[in-house]
Parts: C-alpha cells; sequence; structure tokens
C-alpha cells in the first residue's frame, strides 16, 4: 500500500499534468491581470483627459463671459453721449457745414460703388412672371438627351 | 409482476402528458425570455430613462440669445451672464467657513446668510441674480453644498439710444416685446435645452450644441444719426412743450431706417420700471393719426400720375366746398380766387385737394392712396405695426364725405413710417422700396447683407419729378424754416386736428404738427419725418419746419452730402469720366 501511495505521489506522468495545469491557470491568470490593468489604465485616461476636457469647456466659457463683460464695458465707453462729452471737455465742437471742404480729384468718382435705382431694378420687378410650357413629349425628349449624355460620357 | 407493468402502463400513459407540460411551459417561459430581451421601443425608452436617472443628471443650458448691431457693428444689445445661488444645507460640512467666505463675496447679512447655511430643508435659495464676478468668486470657492445656476442678462449699452426699435426682452430674458427684439424673437432667442449629462467619468464630456445660440442681427440704424436725430428731438419737445414727438430718417434709394426717435424715450435696462403703458409702445409704428395736410402732396401726386390734372391745372377756390354733406373749410376760413397746383401744396389747401379728389373719383383716388400704403402695414421689422385705416367705398362705415376729407388727411389713420415710406416713393423716382430696419441677419450659412426690395412703382418718374418741383416751391415759398444754406430741399408740412370719436379735439394745442422732406431734392439721399403731438404752436412749417432743418443740418455731415454747388462739379466730373471711358 505504502508503494502505491509513494509511486502516486511521485508519478511524474501526473505531476507533470498538474503542473500544466497550475502553469495555464497562472498565466491564465496574468493575462487577465494585464489585460485588467491595461483596461484601468485605459479607463483611467479616458477620465483624466475628460475632465481636462471640461476644465477647457469652464475656461473657455469663462473666458466667453469675460469676454462678454468686456464688449459690454467697451460698448460702455463708446456711447456718443459719453464720447461727445469727453470730445467736448477737450476743446472739440460738432462740425458745421462750413467747416468742411470737399476737394475734387481728377478721375475719381466718389459716386462709384453708390446704390442707386436704376432701370435694372425696376425692369427685374416688371419681368414676366416664368411660364409653365412643358410637356410630356417634351419632358421625355430631354431625359432621352440626358441619357445620351451619360452614355456618351461614360464612352468617353 | 402483473402490478409492475399495470404501474408502467399507467406512467407511460402520462408521461405524454407531462413532456407536453413541459414542453408548453419551457415555450412559455423562452416566450417570455425572447419578449424580455426585445422590448417595445415605449418600455425600452423606460429603461433607458431608469438608467439614465442614475447615471445622468440635466443641466438646463439657457438660450444664448443673439446680438444686435447698428450698421457699422457698433453693439447695441448683447447678453451678460448672471448667476442665481443656491446651497444644500445637508452638504455644509463647516457652516461657520462657508459663512465667512460668502460673506466676502455676497452683499447679504450674515444673520440670514447663516440661517439659510443651517436651513433644514433640501435646497435653499441663497441671492440672485448676481454678477459674473461673484459667480465665478463663488464657483472658485469649489464647495459642493453650493449650486449656482446662469440666468441670461440682456444687457443694452447703448441705455435709451433707439429703445424703441431695439426693443426689450420679458419672460427671463426668453421673449421680444417691442422693436426689433420682438418682431425678430425667432431669429434672435435660442433654443432653452434640456441637456441630459453623464456622472460617468468616462463618457466624454458633453458641450452645449453650437445651434442653439440665436442669431446675431445688424440693424440700418446709424448710431450717429440717432443720436443727432434723438437729441434735436429731445431738444424740440421740450422748445415746443410738445407731448411727445416722432423723427424718422429713411434712405429713399434702398428703403433703410437710418434713425427712428421718439421722445419721451425709455431706458430698456430697466424697462420693468416703466408704469406708463404708453412708453411701452413705439408710437412710429405702433400708433396711428390722421396725418392731416401731409396727405395733400400723395392726392396730387396721385392725380398727376392718372392724368387728371397737370402742373398747370387751376381752380376756383371759394374757402369752401361741401361734399357728401360734410363742409370743407380753408384753413382759416380763406378763399383763393383762381389757384393753381403749387397753391393747394404751398398753403395747405383743403379745398382744392378735395376738388382734386372729386375730379379723380373715388375708385382712382382709393387706388392710389392704396399704391402709397396707405391701410397696409409697411412690414418694416418693428414688432407689432400697425396697419392704420384706409375706409374704401364698400366698407360699411364709409361715404361720399370721405372722398374729400381723405384728400386732406382727414377720416384716414396712418402711421407715420407709412407717411414717410410714401414720400420716400416720391424722392425715390416713384419706385416704392421696402422699408427696413434690419440690414442683415448672420447665421452659419451666410452674413450677407439683405438686398433692398422693391414693393412696387407707385408714380411715373415723370411724376415724381413733377412733384419733388413742386415741393421744393413748397419749402421755399411755404416753408423757408426748412431751406438749408447750399442744398435744394423738397419738403411737405403738415398740419392735423387731433379728432375724437365725435368730433375734433378742441384747445390751443389739440394738433400734431409735422414735416416731411427730403434732400437734396434732385438726388434724394434722406427723407426726414418730423412730428410733434400738441405743441404749442399752430401750423407744421412754424414748428416741425425748424426741426428738420436742424436734423438736416447734421444728417449732411452725417452722411457726406456734399452742396449743390460740389455735387454738380462732381456730376460734371462723373460725366467727363464716364465720356473718357466710353
Amino acid at each position: 500500500m505504502s508503494q502505491a501511495w509513494i509511486q502516486h505521489t511521485f508519478s511524474r506522468k501526473r505531476f507533470r499534468t498538474r503542473n500544466q495545469a497550475t502553469a495555464l491557470a497562472i498565466l491564465g491568470v496574468a493575462i487577465l491581470l494585464i489585460l485588467g490593468s491595461l483596461y484601468l489604465s485605459q479607463v483611467a485616461s479616458f477620465a483624466i483627459t475628460n475632465r481636462q476636457i471640461e476644465e477647457l469647456i469652464r475656461q473657455r466659457d469663462d473666458l466667453k463671459r469675460q469676454n462678454e463683460g468686456l464688449i459690454g464695458e467697451i460698448a460702455s465707453l463708446r456711447t456718443v453721449p459719453r464720447l461727445f462729452a469727453r470730445a467736448e471737455a477737450i476743446g472739440f465742437r460738432p462740425a458745421t457745414n462750413a467747416d468742411i471742404d470737399y476737394l475734387l480729384i481728377d478721375g475719381y468718382n466718389p459716386n462709384r460703388d453708390r446704390l442707386a435705382v436704376t432701370a435694372d431694378d425696376i425692369s427685374e420687378l416688371e419681368a414676366p412672371a416664368p411660364v409653365y410650357d412643358e410637356t410630356f413629349g417634351s419632358w421625355l425628349e430631354q431625359q432621352l438627351a440626358l441619357l445620351q449624355d451619360q452614355f456618351r460620357s461614360f464612352g468617353a | 409482476m402483473q402490478r409492475m407493468s399495470s404501474q408502467q402502463a399507467t406512467i407511460q400513459a402520462r408521461l405524454p402528458f407531462v413532456a407536453l407540460f413541459l414542453i408548453l411551459m419551457a415555450a412559455y417561459l423562452i416566450i417570455n425570455l425572447a419578449n424580455f430581451q426585445f422590448f417595445p421601443r415605449s418600455v425600452r425608452q423606460e429603461l433607458e430613462k431608469i438608467g439614465n436617472s442614475i447615471t445622468n443628471t440635466t443641466l438646463r443650458i439657457p438660450a444664448e440669445r443673439g446680438r444686435i448691431y447698428d450698421r457699422d457693428g457698433e453693439p447695441l444689445a448683447f447678453n451678460l451672464v448672471q448667476y442665481r445661488l443656491g446651497v444644500s444645507p445637508a452638504l455644509v460640512s463647516d457652516s461657520e467657513a462657508l459663512l465667512t467666505a460668502l460673506s466676502e463675496i455676497l452683499d447679504i447679512d450674515d444673520f440670514e446668510l447663516y440661517r439659510k447655511i443651517t436651513s433644514d430643508r433640501v435646497w435653499e435659495f441663497v441671492a440672485g441674480p448676481i454678477s459674473a464676478e461673484q459667480g465665478q468668486a463663488i464657483a472658485a470657492l469649489d464647495n459642493i453644498s453650493l449650486g449656482l445656476e446662469e440666468i441670461p442678462k440682456r444687457f443694452y449699452p447703448q441705455g435709451e439710444l433707439a429703445a424703441h426699435v431695439i426693443g426689450i426682452v420679458v419672460d427671463d430674458g426668453l421673449r421680444g416685446a417691442l422693436g426689433v427684439e420682438g418682431a425678430y424673437n425667432d431669429t434672435l432667442s435660442g433654443r432653452v435645452l434640456d441637456l441630459s449629462v453623464s456622472k460617468v467619468p468616462f463618457d466624454l464630456p458633453q458641450d452645449r450644441p453650437a445651434e442653439q445660440r440665436g442669431q446675431d442681427i445688424v440693424l440700418t440704424l446709424d448710431r450717429d444719426v440717432q443720436f443727432w436725430v434723438e437729441s434735436e428731438l429731445s431738444k424740440a419737445v421740450e422748445a415746443y412743450n410738445a407731448f411727445r414727438g416722432a423723427i424718422i430718417v429713411m434712405d429713399p434709394r434702398n428703403g433703410d431706417v437710418l434713425a427712428l426717435a421718439n421722445q419721451p424715450s425709455i431706458d430698456p435696462n430697466s424697462f420693468l420700471d416703466i408704469v406708463d403703458p404708453n412708453l411701452r409702445v413705439n408710437p412710429a409704428v405702433n400708433e396711428t393719426y390722421e396725418p392731416g395736410t401731409l396727405m395733400q402732396a400723395l392726392t396730387v401726386a396721385g392725380a398727376l400720375d392718372q392724368g387728371i390734372v397737370s402742373e398747370f391745372w387751376t381752380y376756383n377756390d371759394t374757402g369752401y366746398l361741401e361734399v357728401g354733406g360734410r363742409d370743407i373749410w380753408n384753413p382759416n376760413f380763406q378763399s383763393h380766387g383762381v389757384t393753381d397746383v403749387n397753391s393747394i401744396l404751398t398753403n395747405s389747401l383743403d379745398i382744392g385737394a378735395a376738388t382734386i379728389a372729386l375730379e379723380m373719383g373715388t375708385e382712382r383716388f382709393y387706388s392710389m392712396m392704396r399704391a402709397f400704403g396707405l391701410g397696409q402695414a409697411t412690414g418694416v421689422g418693428l414688432f407689432a405695426e400697425e396697419r392704420g385705416e384706409l375706409r374704401i367705398p364698400g366698407d360699411s362705415d364709409w361715404n361720399e364725405s370721405f372722398l374729400g376729407l381723405n384728400s386732406h388727411g382727414q377720416n384716414v389713420e396712418v402711421t407715420p413710417m407709412q407717411m414717410i415710406t410714401a414720400y420716400s416713393a416720391i424722392a425715390n423716382g416713384g419706385i416704392m422700396r421696402q422699408p427696413r430696419i434690419v440690414r442683415r441677419v448672420i447665421n452659419e450659412e451666410s452674413a450677407e447683407d439683405a438686398r433692398p426690395t422693391t414693393i412696387r412703382r407707385v408714380v411715373s418718374a415723370e411724376t415724381a419729378e413733377i412733384l419733388t418741383d413742386m415741393l421744393t416751391r413748397v419749402v421755399e415759398d411755404g416753408a423757408p424754416e426748412a431751406q438749408l444754406p447750399g442744398y435744394t430741399i423738397a419738403g411737405k408740412p403738415g398740419t392735423a386736428r387731433i379728432s375724437t370719436a365725435v368730433a375734433f379735439e378742441e384747445g390751443a394745442n389739440a394738433k400734431i404738427l409735422s414735416f416731411i422732406g427730403f434732400l437734396p431734392a434732385d438726388d434724394p439721399q434722406a427723407v426726414v419725418m418730423i412730428k410733434l403731438d400738441r405743441p404749442d404752436g399752430d401750423y407744421g412749417y412754424q414748428v416741425a419746419a425748424p426741426v428738420f432743418r436742424r436734423v438736416a443740418e447734421r444728417l449732411v455731415i452725417l452722411l457726406e452730402i456734399p452742396d449743390d454747388t460740389v455735387r454738380s462739379r462732381l456730376t460734371a466730373a462723373e460725366a467727363e469720366i464716364s465720356a473718357s471711358e466710353s
């Protein structure tokens, strides 16, 4: 009996089998651990990036708000009554027509871009309404012509 | 043995039933399992909702309203952010530290603040609206018990300037009322969004969608012109002790409203403080009045265009005329004998206008008045525009006397915007341009100026030219107060009595005095309408014409309109250039 046990215990074949199974199990655990840590590191990286994005969005919104505030401040400082009062305080006065000299420069037409009502504007208004005169025959001809054009383009 | 086989036979007989029962049960379970796996949409949505309620939180993102600019890009209305602060007392770990921190930022009584921080309630409102700076300082505390909610605030940096044109917003900044804010509410207002935001840190943070923002609007208003017009109007209302007044400046070539002023004005930044409901409307488009003698020019224009009268036409003015049972008298009950068309306009002769209307007949007269846009909203782009009232034959309350009365602006209701649009058509060679206050809507697709559009040709170019000459003589002979040295002005003063439901109102100031003029008469670049309600003074040429001159003095500088001499030299130079090019 003892010999049988000894043979059983030290059976190299069976020991090898168990050794392989353990190794496989350890390998499996190791792979799982690697995959798990990869997953966790990826997730942590996502979380950090998302946190950074959130922070950037918050910063952008704050900057936008500050920008709006500055626009408001600038607009308040640039109101006409304020500019007018400031100009008067430093000795300016509103120009009158007598203060203005118009200089004519040879070859320069200051009215070249001026938007004026021309006969073209009216002709647009008075243009006849488009008439619907398409027939089935003309439609069919048009479709055939389109098809022929397509075949020609394939051939080319 | 016999007994065993009997039991086996019984079992064998019952076995199919048991098997069938088990098969049916299995099928039932499979069907239910399949049903569970492939839920109907409504169930799936409900389950998703339950799931999201655990992982997501809903943020209400306020709509960002579009900005409003003047034609040169100066901001007239935009948004500031304010906050509303609340606290969850249960989450406060150190109430004294929080009290100290908040009391340094907020201007609230410490006792009141402490009471809120230590309240038994789940959520306690602390303060609001508070400024963006205060809000950011509180956010920097990074205290989980505090909650900040954004509140959009509309800000009008120019204060009272063009207040009636820009308008106001109500309902916590969500809805526009009055002016452009009201008329273009759909364009300006963004969309309030309830955004479901994931609390899971691995989910990508959601940004507010760009399309949520309202579109920006650029007006045709010129801020500088508006300022001068408002200051001149303010002086005029005070000088003539008027109840109120309005001035509109329009470019007749494209229908752009360059300025629109009302006095008294409002401050849109503190609109809720205004208690007088009369100030919450824009009288230039929201209220009508009887235009009085301003209408005579339209009557004459219609008759000239229809070939009923010529510029040399005359009639015998006896000082009295009866039309449809109503007596018509000239101002001051004067008779003028044999009189021409020019005199009708220069002396504002009601009988002359009524005689011309009778010559035209109802059909021609009213078709011309409709062509001038009376009784129809102009579509200028301002909130709740009135369309006025032009009763025509066939209407239950029209009678024959209306033809005579309408010819000189009685029993007809118009808005100042309608009158200036009609005169602009004359100034623009007979072509009526669509009046507009919005020049451009800026969105993601385009930021192009809207092309000016034409409503119709009202009168021929020839008629417009003849009438312009007549209106020039009106200013020279009948309203020299409107003349501006160096410039040819065409215009017409208007005097209208204020009518009640039954008769004209009595009293020295029961009238509306006005003037519409354009300059330069030979190449009109600006049409100006002055209107003063219940002023001291008797006639439009005495009161409104001088105001027109003062506005025109400033306009020619701001709009860079050279005087007649310079312009004639320019015209000669232009002709020379075109000759050399051809």
